[in-house]
């Protein structure tokens, strides 16, 4: 079990006290930046390339890139969570297995296709796209919520109950401080996933910077798709960054 | 025209699909195995080599698919070349993940034993160290697989092979009859390629797993 | 090598040194020691105090700073590392089988790397199997976790001897073994070892244990310094310092007469009334003690005789207390 949970994200290796350190990804993230705007500035658009590649524009599609991205999140934390404790509630032992066998299948199951689909329920749109990233996204958070929950040390588990505390506060005092930081490492790898899978939301007309990367291929316009792509890219380090440093500043201490 | 009617009508351009879309992603998991674990091999026992090897792999694997795909294509253009690179650099992060974490979580006093009797550092390596790994290695190439699988299909917008091709098909022809049946026989055989490499990666681990460590008290 | 005879040689430590670098002080001071051939010695002293460290330099598991170290007669030292090692035993309290192979196959490992044709090696195995009291065609072909703790420690032991080493290092072996399987074990250990005459070193930090075990010990203080090297019964008797004092506790004396026999001391020639409580030639004199306190009495009988309170106050060298006043009390 340990072995598949790694991937799904496991708490990163705490980075190190020093602060530079965390001062390194948006340092980065600000180069890249810097020299996007350096080449756009050297390159003569044409009309096509000007109608996409401006301040309002960008401004707007990565506007509606985050929107999308932050209300996904938020719904898979209402809908994984609950659901992740409830199961590792369950006194069904196929309900693990079956949950982590799906949660590595769900991996495989392409995202474009589950976004598509939904268009023949909801047509295109924004809800479409949330529909799409949710279902996407659930699977990770919802099985790092019951590992975490289920790799708890037993004795201590025990030790609370002999000490006389309720299931209730059990979970609440215990378990689910001590599964913080597995359930924080599944939310950011979320988050990071939703960036990326957000740009496929250009495809059902829910907007977002895939929507350059799309209308750049489209049109033949390689820069556009660049700028969108880096963009993209950019905020999905700087989320993962803002994660890591939550993930430091929310464990619980002595941990 | 049923879905039923659609995949036996599209049989021919469906199953070549499905066989590329497989290939592609096998090409992709050969070469990341071969060099993530000859990374593995070499950082283990580094520290800084080791979180240098993970970071640059994990930073590769936050770039979203459709951004890399598409950044790829100035340098190695549309189709095979952009996806297989791309897949291929998306599966370093689990097979060094779990090769490190395998390697050098051998149980130490096992380790010490084995030097305290003579075995040479290629000896422990081969005998000890990547026996014992090897189960948390497959882990991790297999996670990969599926992973890569999903990815796979956003690769057709690059004109990459495979049964994504059936999901944009399907997406262009938006209220067309055949739209929902080319989505649908995309997706689903995805979905199926996908269970199939699970099958093949459990058969592989119930084959090659040392039984020592199969066998419960 | 060294181990033309699997019969124990002779191991020297000269100035032995292990200064990490980093470190102010050297982890192993200047240790001077001579362990004679098919001598156990055991090394005891607190956790810290680099015991281990001196160890595992015999096999250059860990590399002295400086300093010799003879085997032998022979230069440990001018040796290739993985060479010398499949010439010496050494088993640790983690055992550290290896889970991937059978039982079998773990005994062998050393045979093999030193080259022995098969079928010397199968009966090798099967050898060491019934030696250390698992029958072989049950454990051969087993796997370590199937074995519990105490089965998984012999397995341990036999793995050490496969190649007949004249030199055994072990590191607390039996120390994680529930105190009944240690027991059990270290009696074993030592019927094996009467048998065997390997020169052992043996690191431990039990004392008894190491009165139990021990042809010598070697008490040790910081950094490796001996505070005393001698037999149990001396130091018992003669502790070199405070140090060694307290590390064998307030019942030196008790310790002391557990070490002896009743076979080993002169009783009475008598024949014990029927009300005298029996005791057995091969019992310690501490049982015999026990005994007698158990019983109210001062004499206990023997098959040769009548062993007295007397005798047992005079095999730990104590004059004699007046013996009347205690059979006073008692009656």
């Amino acid at each position: 079990m340990t072995a598949e949970t790694l991937t799904v994200g496991k708490p990163r290796n705490p980075v190190r006290a020093s602060g530079l350190r965390h001062l390194i990804t948006p340092a980065a993230i600000l180069i890249a930046l810097t020299a996007l705007y350096a080449w756009v500035g050297t390159l003569e658009l044409d009309s096509i390339e000007q109608r996409s590649l401006n301040a309002a524009v960008i401004l707007a599609k990565t506007v509606e890139h985050l929107r999308m991205t932050v209300i996904a999140t938020a719904l898979v934390v209402i809908i994984a969570i609950p659901l992740g404790i409830v199961a590792s509630r369950a006194k069904n032992r196929l309900v693990t297995p079956l949950i982590l066998t799906a949660g590595n299948l769900g991996q495989a199951v392409p995202c474009i296709g589950l976004l598509v689909l939904a268009t023949f329920v909801l047509g295109v749109g924004f809800q479409t796209a949330l529909v799409g990233l949710v279902a996407y996204a659930v699977l990770p958070v919802l099985r790092n919520t019951m590992v975490g929950l289920q790799q708890i040390d037993p004795a201590l588990i025990e030790a609370a109950r002999g000490m006389g505390m309720t299931k209730g506060q059990i979970l609440r005092r215990v378990e689910l401080k001590l599964a913080v930081p597995t359930i924080l490492a599944g939310l950011r790898t979320a988050l990071v996933l939703t960036v990326g899978v957000a740009t496929l939301g250009a495809f059902v007309a829910a907007g977002g910077l895939g929507e350059l990367i799309i209308n750049g291929l489209k049109l033949n316009r390689l820069p556009v798709t660049i700028v969108g792509g880096v963009l993209t890219a950019c905020i999905a380090f700087f989320i993962d960054w803002l994660g890591g440093l939550a993930e430091n500043l929310l464990k619980p201490r002595g941990m | 025209m049923t879905f039923s009617e659609y995949v036996v009508s599209r049989w021919d351009t469906l199953s070549l699909a499905a066989v590329e879309h497989a290939l592609v992603v096998a090409l992709a998991i050969a070469i990341a195995t071969a060099v993530g674990v000859g990374v593995g091999l070499l950082t283990y026992e580094r520290p800084k080599a080791r979180g240098a090897s993970l970071t640059v792999s994990a930073g590769i694997l936050t770039i979203p698919s459709l951004a890399l795909l598409t950044l790829l294509i100035p340098i190695t253009g549309l189709g095979w070349g952009s996806t297989l690179i791309a897949l291929t650099a998306y599966a370093f992060l689990p097979i060094i993940r779990n090769t490190v974490t395998g390697l050098s979580g051998v149980d130490a006093a096992t380790v010490e034993a084995g030097r305290g009797m003579g075995m040479g550092a290629v000896r422990l390596l081969l005998r000890l160290r990547l026996p014992l790994a090897w189960p948390l290695i497959l882990t991790g190439v297999r996670i990969s697989a599926q992973m890569l699988i999903g990815i796979a299909a956003i690769a057709a917008y690059v004109d990459g092979p495979g049964l994504g091709s059936q999901i944009f098909e399907g997406l262009s022809r938006l209220g067309s009859v055949n739209s929902l049946n080319a989505t649908l026989a995309g997706t689903l055989g995805i979905v199926i390629i996908a269970v199939l490499f699970d099958a093949f990666f459990s058969a592989v681990r119930h084959l090659t797993t040392p039984r020592g460590l199969r066998v419960r008290p | 090598m060294f181990d033309r005879d699997p019969e124990g040689v002779r191991i020297e430590l000269r100035a032995l040194t292990k200064h990490y670098p980093g470190q102010p002080a050297p982890a192993v001071d200047n240790v001077n020691l001579v362990i004679p051939a098919g001598e156990l010695v055991v090394f005891v002293g607190p956790s810290g105090c680099g015991k281990t460290t001196t160890m595992k330099m015999i096999n250059r598991l860990v590399e002295p700073t400086s300093g010799e170290i003879r085997i032998g007669g022979q230069d440990v030292l001018s040796l290739h590392p993985d060479e010398l090692r499949r010439h010496i035993g050494y088993a640790i309290q983690q055992v550290g089988l290896f889970p991937h192979q059978t039982v079998g196959q773990n005994i062998a490992l050393v045979p093999k790397l030193l080259g022995w044709p098969a079928d010397r090696i199968a009966a090798r195995v099967e050898e060491l199997l019934a030696l250390v009291h698992l029958d072989p065609a049950m454990f051969r072909d087993r796997y370590p976790r199937q074995l519990s703790g105490g089965q998984q420690q012999r397995v341990g032991v036999a793995r050490a001897l496969a190649a007949d080493p004249p030199v055994m290092l072990m590191d607390e072996p039996f120390g994680a073994t529930d105190p009944i399987t240690r027991e059990h074990l270290q009696n074993e250990f030592v019927k094996l070892q009467k048998q065997l005459r390997k020169t052992i070193i043996f690191v431990t930090h039990d004392f008894e244990e190491a009165i139990k075990l021990g042809d010598r010990i070697a008490v040790l203080k910081d950094r490796s310094h001996i505070a005393q090297y001698d037999t149990p019964a001396n130091i018992l008797a003669n502790p070199a310092d405070d140090y060694v004092a307290g590390f064998i506790g307030q019942d030196a004396t008790l310790k002391r007469l557990a070490l002896l026999r009743v076979a080993d001391v002169p009783q009475e020639e008598a024949r014990p009334g029927r009300e005298l409580p029996r005791i057995a030639a091969d019992a310690t004199l501490r049982e015999a003690l026990d005994l007698m306190v158990a019983h109210g009495t001062d004499r206990c009988g023997t098959p040769s005789g009548v062993l007295t309170y007397a005798t047992l106050c005079a095999a730990v060298g104590s004059s004699a207390v007046a013996r009347e006043e205690v059979v006073a009390g008692d009656r």
